[in-house]
């Protein structure tokens, strides 16, 4: 009865939690009310708040400054809650980010007066400008510049040219006896453009290009020019003198760090680990990048951060109201000083308002004066939704220049180049090419009628197995109340299973049918079969071999982890129980402690020089690229990955080992069995008999997983851009192509494929081993 | 001889777990390394050369780590009695009960949970909007909770399975109903998987951030731990790693703890069952 009752309180909440959600909604009232989504700085959101009372005060408008956890979550969280009972009016938001909100129709034009304008620097107002019209305006440029060491470069003797630079660069370079270098002049990173762009334009290279008006033309890519090849050969000579990054897996993080122990003079970064270049002691600062052949300056990329006003908003004057509020020098002074945290002068936020560079607060401090300087000449980064996307494909593209392809072999840096334009290109039209209406044909019906036969095979494959069950178990007929009892204690896992995943599911369905995509994230319509025809009829180059790795690796992670996990949940039973508790505490910490960092960790110990490496180097064995060579990255993973899981077998085998009737091992000992063979032939059957259900979900979730991508990042790459790498498998591969467009609904498509794929794997093993462990009982 | 020879094993085995356990620690010993580390950059280098309990300090002033935690431990402890209900009586039905459509349920149950829905957040963000659960840690504990059930059920059923049937038909003579049975003879000798189901569910809500991310949108001191931690490296440049790592650190503490509690329901000697029955 206790148990009855257990289980209609379980109910009541349930319901209740639904009901009390019903009654929850928007309290109507005339207050008028402004709500913003700010800073991830505390501090600076208190500066806001102090404002908002102000305005209130004056204005009788109640504004609530809500935190936010990182301005990188703002566009997706915006896209969710634009429309909602709490949604936000006013947004701080990345300018890259506003192209697919507006495009899908979540952002209000602005109408702002020459005065207001005139108090701002142009890129405040030119970073929010989408197809000429504005909306929104910058209120700190997030840029990078000339970070310089004055122990190694004073200030006169900084180049003026990037002629100078690379001279400059050369001569501050110093090399022991030996001819290592101990001290750089430069440290360029010549798989990244964000930092070296302003290099690339110098050259006559160039991401997109622009109207006169200052409209982008996305499908000018200037990437395959002959500027970009000449860049190409001025960092290849930079690179044989040592003033580029070595490690081909190496990334900006290590410049920064570089710069901090001091043997740098010069690097294209920004302020981001200031306080780590003070705390170490060096005399940093930073300067405008040095100006091009014939006088022009260069023009570092930016990332203007600012306010928008949503489309949705409950009051759009107020919002505005506010918004100009914010907009006056003294409160931009008052945020900018809090963003910066007050004396600290963090350099957090570089100041987009004129009136603030001019401060004292700004001025007298050599950094943040430079920096806004640097600020005022910025080039905004492209806020088109087509802007991301080199993100994809430039990584890998230069790696393949400058560090060879997976075999080490040098490439044709003309014919690369020429393939990463032409990938850019191909998702530009991608992006662009989204349907906008169901367009029937024939193949569509193919690929239904495929689809629901996968599907109708599925249900009646489930659906039978019927009559086993009525005699699985001690016999008799089915009776009526235990049926009802079954039903009833099931429905709260059923009622959950219902709907977090049965409805999530037919969504998904539902959006693999439309065009749901990054710039129509609000008015998606049903078009069809679309995204699947493109999946079959275009296919994925390397897709066989993918998915024969992916298996692979879903098989080997699972039976490793499984042997490794029972082998050693059995050799804990012999030791004595205070031991085995200390390292059962040991071996689980795989399984609890957060994954990223984990991740990331055994990434920086497969290095080529690192902590593994150096281990075998002790022991007189030479390096292997762990994660360069191709068969190397993938016994490295799938060891990797086995590292996380096995302590979650062992768990679950030390608490199988203990339902594994001792008089089995008694006598088999009696029969003189060795340990391997009461290992193998008692310990291994029965738990894999216990658990092989949910091996077959171990399958499953590697076969979805995702933390590849966090080791690997899918590479080595493949000899194609845009190909999956060694280590890509099926699902990141998949969702990354989709993703990098912003095309949800092929996301979907790909998902909903894959599920009737998995399933009918896991159908085949499920029927193939049902027959086994009935053989066994 | 005898003696010897089993001295001899003993030290096998314990340089066997020591190598395992080295191989396991010493990632996590980085990690401490890297929360006691001042100005590490760098993940993949040595780079710690000064000690200093700065990043422990800046979590409590600087961060809400405390609300977050807490938060987390709120939210993973009551999914883990949610799930730990819903699972005991829901495998009992699996194991014990006959009825119809019951196998058909028990695959639907596995095969729905193929769908790699941790992509499909645009899906479970509009229940979570249409139920009202935004913003709410409720939400984030009935989710949690669905996700960590239907998982476990399928593990917890092989190990009810293997409980002897002979235990209930005893039961049943001597006149006991099915829940009684359930509660004074199945659940006490599924002790060590009930732990298991206990564990695994208060790790899965205790980490989820997929969808806690989407669906808390609101103030940054209501995060769960997973959450608040990840905020703090999703910069572009310039992540601070020592303290996250800090957090990492003291965000596992909790997870060892009960662990190392719950560990008696599954160490000890073998066979609990054989003397019993």
């Amino acid at each position: 009865m206790a148990f009855i009752r257990a289980f209609l309180i379980i109910l009541v909440i349930a319901i209740g939690l639904t009901a009390v959600a019903a009654i929850d909604v928007e309290n109507s009232s005339d207050e008028r009310i402004v709500r913003i989504w700010f800073s991830h700085i505390e501090q600076e959101n208190q500066a806001m708040r102090t404002i908002a009372e102000e305005f209130t005060a004056q204005t009788g408008i109640a504004v609530e400054v809500i935190s936010r956890r990182s301005i990188f979550d703002a566009p997706r969280d915006f896209a969710n809650n634009a429309e909602l009972p709490e949604r936000p009016d006013l947004v701080f938001m990345q300018a890259p980010d506003i192209g697919n909100l507006v495009r899908s129709g979540f952002l209000s034009p602005l109408d702002l007066d020459n005065d207001t304008r005139s108090r701002f620097v142009n890129a405040a107002f030119d970073a929010f400008t989408y197809k000429g019209e504005l909306y929104g305006v910058g209120y700190s440029v997030d840029t990078s510049g000339l970070v310089y060491n004055s122990d190694l470069i004073t200030m006169d003797e900084l180049p003026r040219t990037w002629d100078e630079f690379f001279q400059t660069a050369e001569k501050l370079t110093i090399r022991d006896g030996d001819g290592r270098i101990v001290q750089r002049g430069t440290l360029l990173n010549p798989k990244d453009m964000w930092f070296n762009y302003p290099i690339i334009k110098e050259f006559g290279g160039y991401y997109f290009g622009q109207l006169r008006c200052g409209t982008y033309n996305s499908y000018d890519v200037g990437l395959d020019n002959e500027g970009m090849l000449e860049y190409v050969n001025k960092m290849k000579e930079l690179q044989a003198k040592g003033l580029t990054l070595t490690n081909p897996n190496a990334t900006e993080s290590h410049i920064s760090a570089e710069f901090a122990k001091g043997r740098v003079a010069m690097i294209l970064y920004g302020l981001w680990d200031a306080s780590i270049y003070q705390s170490m002691g060096v005399n940093y600062a930073i300067a405008k990048l040095p100006k091009g052949r014939d006088g022009r300056i260069s023009q570092p990329l930016a990332t203007v951060q600012g306010f928008v006003i949503n489309r949705f908003t409950r009051d759009f004057d107020a919002s505005l109201a506010f918004l100009l509020f914010i907009l006056q020098d003294e409160h931009q002074q008052f945020l900018i000083e809090a963003g910066n945290r007050g004396l600290a002068k963090t350099g957090e936020r570089n100041p987009a308002n004129i009136s603030v560079i001019q401060s004292p607060y700004i001025r007298d401090d050599p950094v943040l004066s430079s920096l806004s300087e640097i600020g005022s000449f910025c080039s905004p980064f492209p806020n088109i939704p087509e802007g991301p996307i080199w993100y994809n494909y430039t990584t890998t593209a230069f790696r393949t220049i400058f560090f060879g392809d997976r075999h080490g072999r040098e490439v044709d840096a003309q014919e690369m180049l020429g393939e990463l334009a032409d990938a850019i290109r191909n998702d530009v039209a991608l992006i662009n090419q989204i349907p906008d209406q169901a367009a029937f044909s024939w193949s569509d019906y193919v690929i239904l009628t495929a689809l629901i036969a996968v599907i109708a095979f599925l249900a009646i494959r489930a659906a039978r197995g019927r009559k086993a069950s009525a005699t699985e178990y001690f016999g008799g007929r089915l009776s009526k109340r235990e049926s009802l009892l079954g039903w009833i204690l099931l429905f709260p896992l059923f009622f959950l299973v219902i709907t977090f995943y049965v409805f999530p599911v037919f969504h998904n369905i539902y959006l693999s049918l439309t065009n749901y995509s990054g710039i129509r994230l609000r008015d998606y319509v049903f078009v069809g079969t679309a995204n699947y025809r493109e999946i079959f009829t275009k296919g994925i180059d390397g897709l066989v071999s993918m998915f024969v790795w992916t298996v692979s690796f879903a098989i080997s992670v699972v039976s490793l982890s499984f042997l490794a996990g029972t082998a050693l949940a059995t050799i804990l039973e012999k030791v004595g129980i205070r031991e085995s508790k200390i390292y059962r505490v040991v071996f689980i910490l795989p399984w609890v402690v957060p994954s990223v960092i984990t991740l990331l960790t055994w990434r920086g110990f497969l290095d080529e020089n690192g902590l593994v490496n150096q281990l075998l180097a002790f022991v007189g064995v030479p390096s292997v690229s762990w994660l360069s060579n191709p068969l190397a990255a993938r016994v490295s993973t799938i060891l990797v990955m086995t590292w996380f899981s096995f302590p979650y077998f062992m768990v679950v085998a030390s608490g199988i080992l203990k339902s594994i009737p001792k008089d089995y091992y008694d006598v088999a000992k009696i029969a003189g069995a060795s340990r391997a063979w009461l290992f193998f032939r008692i310990t291994l059957p029965m738990v894999y008999r216990a658990i092989f259900p949910m091996l077959i979900m171990a399958f499953i979730m590697q076969f979805n997983q995702f933390g590849v991508y966090l080791l690997t990042e899918g590479g080595p790459p493949a000899d194609k851009l845009g190909a999956p790498g060694a280590t890509d498998l099926l699902i990141t591969y998949v969702f990354n192509t989709a993703f990098n467009t912003k095309r949800y609904s092929m996301a979907a498509a790909y998902s909903v494929i894959i599920f009737c794929f998995v399933g009918l794997l896991a159908f085949v093993s499920m029927a193939s081993s049902t027959r086994k462990v009935n053989e066994l009982r | 001889m005898e003696i010897s020879k089993k001295g001899i094993s003993k030290v096998i085995v314990h340089v066997i777990l020591l190598t395992l356990a080295l191989i396991t620690v010493v990632p996590f010993l980085y990690v401490i390394l890297i929360s006691f580390g001042k100005n590490v950059i760098d993940t993949s280098a040595l780079f710690v050369r000064e000690f200093t309990l700065e990043n422990y300090a800046r979590l409590f002033g600087d961060t809400y780590f405390l609300n977050w935690i807490l938060n987390s431990l709120l939210l993973a402890t009551a999914t883990m009695f949610v799930a730990v209900i819903i699972v005991s009586i829901s495998v009992y039905c699996f194991s014990r009960l006959r009825f119809r459509g019951k196998n058909q349920l028990f695959r639907a149950l596995l095969i729905i949970q193929i769908f790699p829905l941790s992509l499909s957040m645009v899906s479970i963000f509009r229940i979570f909007v249409s139920l009202g659960l935004l913003n709410r840690l409720e939400g984030l504990i009935l989710v949690n909770s669905a996700f960590a059930s239907a998982g476990l059920v399928i593990l917890a059923k092989g190990y009810f399975d293997s409980i002897p049937f002979s235990l209930d038909e005893a039961a049943m003579i001597d006149g006991a109903n099915k829940l009684q049975i359930l509660f004074r003879i199945t659940l006490p000798l599924a002790k060590p998987i009930v732990a298991v189901v206990a564990m695994q569910s208060f790790v899965i809500a205790y980490n989820e951030y997929v969808i806690a991310s989407t669906v808390m949108a609101r103030d940054l001191q209501a995060m769960p731990l997973a959450v608040g931690l990840q905020s703090m490296i999703v910069g572009q440049f310039g992540v601070n790693w020592s303290l996250y790592c800090a957090g990492a650190v003291l965000g596992s503490i909790p997870m060892i703890v009960l662990f190392y509690t719950l560990q008696r329901y599954f160490v000890g000697g073998l066979s609990a069952i054989s003397e019993k029955g």
